[in-house]
């Protein structure tokens, strides 16, 4: 039963992500890619701890952080982009 | 018993996150749609989260550091993004579905300063 | 203030170090001992005991707790609506915050709470562009929230 439950419940993240998926391909605008990019991030971070709890073993918890803080940073970088055009401003002496 | 306070929360979480997928379909443009992202997702998360943290603790006996520090990154760079994608889309020229607009006025009259200034 | 916690801090270890048992348990023991024996020798430090601070900075978060429930049933309610009936708009809204701390602070709580996303801040005059995702009916409770947030932040920081 919990088994079960757990399975459905990482079946339901799967369905989110695919709804974040057709609005990252169809996506009117930039912005929106990048905010179905960034929740796609969460959503996985959900499936890894579901998964910890399903296979009962706490080794993939660093995944949690890793993927949290890669996603804060992708999502960081591409809105300096679409803002400024460039992703690492230099500094420039004039 | 403790997995019955853990499969709740999971599921409550995880139809959290859902129905926030559901609103990426439903809403009418980016501001609105980030409002999705910021908020459900970020509680839906957070459910997942602590029950897991609540698993290893009572089950295993096992308290996780790591994953008090993933929960508080989560909280801490939610709005963060929220913020950087719906200023940054602005800025991209998205323009927003509503009516009132306030903020339009005044970063033209910001844009026209700062280049009065570089001209000068 | 950050004195008496390190205080408190070294307290909780060298009870840790005098038990010989490394476990969450002993350690929490200590520090409630630590912060027992600095409040009762506060007279002798230059500023208060933080434990005031502490506890605003625990009402702080249950505050925040609390909108972001509100805020998150208010967000999927509109979603999961058959009929979608909302008007998005973005308006300005003055601040009482100065310094960074207290206005990225204060833009972070808002960011979660009710129906609105910060958008642009002008500190110079102290001013926030919030989106609403439905003006007419929330424009009243984000001020009312604002001010809320506005009284426990400036309990934590001044």
């Amino acid at each position: 039963m919990f088994q079960t439950l757990l399975m459905t419940s990482l079946i339901m993240l799967t369905i989110s992500i695919a709804i974040a998926l057709y609005r990252v391909v169809k996506g009117p605008s930039l912005p929106d890619r990048i905010l179905a990019l960034d929740s796609i991030g969460y959503n996985i971070i959900g499936i890894v701890a579901v998964l910890c709890i399903m296979l009962d073993s706490s080794s993939y918890l660093e995944t949690i952080l890793l993927i949290g803080i890669l996603a804060f940073l992708s999502t960081v970088a591409l809105c300096k982009f679409l803002e400024r055009g460039v992703v690492i401003e230099r500094k420039r002496n004039d | 018993m403790i997995e019955i306070v853990v499969v709740v929360m999971v599921l409550a979480g995880t139809v959290l996150s859902l129905i926030s997928s559901l609103g990426f379909l439903r809403l009418p443009d980016v501001y609105t749609r980030s409002h999705a992202a910021t908020k459900s997702i970020t509680l839906g998360i957070l459910f997942i989260l602590l029950s897991t943290f609540l698993y290893f603790m009572f089950v295993h006996n096992q308290v996780s550091v790591r994953l008090l520090l993933g929960i508080i990154f989560v909280f801490l760079t939610a709005p963060v993004t929220g913020h950087l994608i719906a200023r940054s889309a602005y800025r991209f020229g998205v323009k927003p579905a509503g009516i009132t607009d306030e903020l339009a006025a005044d970063l033209e009259r910001e844009k026209r300063k700062t280049a009065e200034s570089s001209q000068a | 203030m950050t004195m008496q916690i390190l205080l408190n801090l070294l307290v909780a270890m060298i009870w840790m170090l005098l038990h010989d048992k490394w476990s969450m348990l002993t350690f929490v023991i200590g520090f409630i001992l630590g912060a027992f024996i600095i409040f009762s020798m506060r007279r002798f430090f230059p500023t208060p005991f933080y434990g005031r601070k502490l506890w605003s900075l625990a009402k702080l978060v249950g505050l925040f707790s609390l909108e972001l429930f509100v805020s998150s049933a208010v967000v999927s309610w509109q979603i999961i609506r058959p009929r979608l009936n909302i008007e998005p708009g973005i308006f300005k809204m003055k601040t009482r915050m100065r310094t960074e701390w207290e206005l990225s602070m204060l833009a972070n709580l808002m960011t979660l709470t009710p129906g609105s996303v910060v958008m642009e801040i002008a500190p110079d005059e102290g001013i926030m562009y919030v989106h609403a995702m439905d003006v007419p009916s929330m424009k009243k409770s984000i001020l009312r929230t604002r001010d809320r947030f506005e009284d426990a932040i400036i309990e934590v920081m001044r």
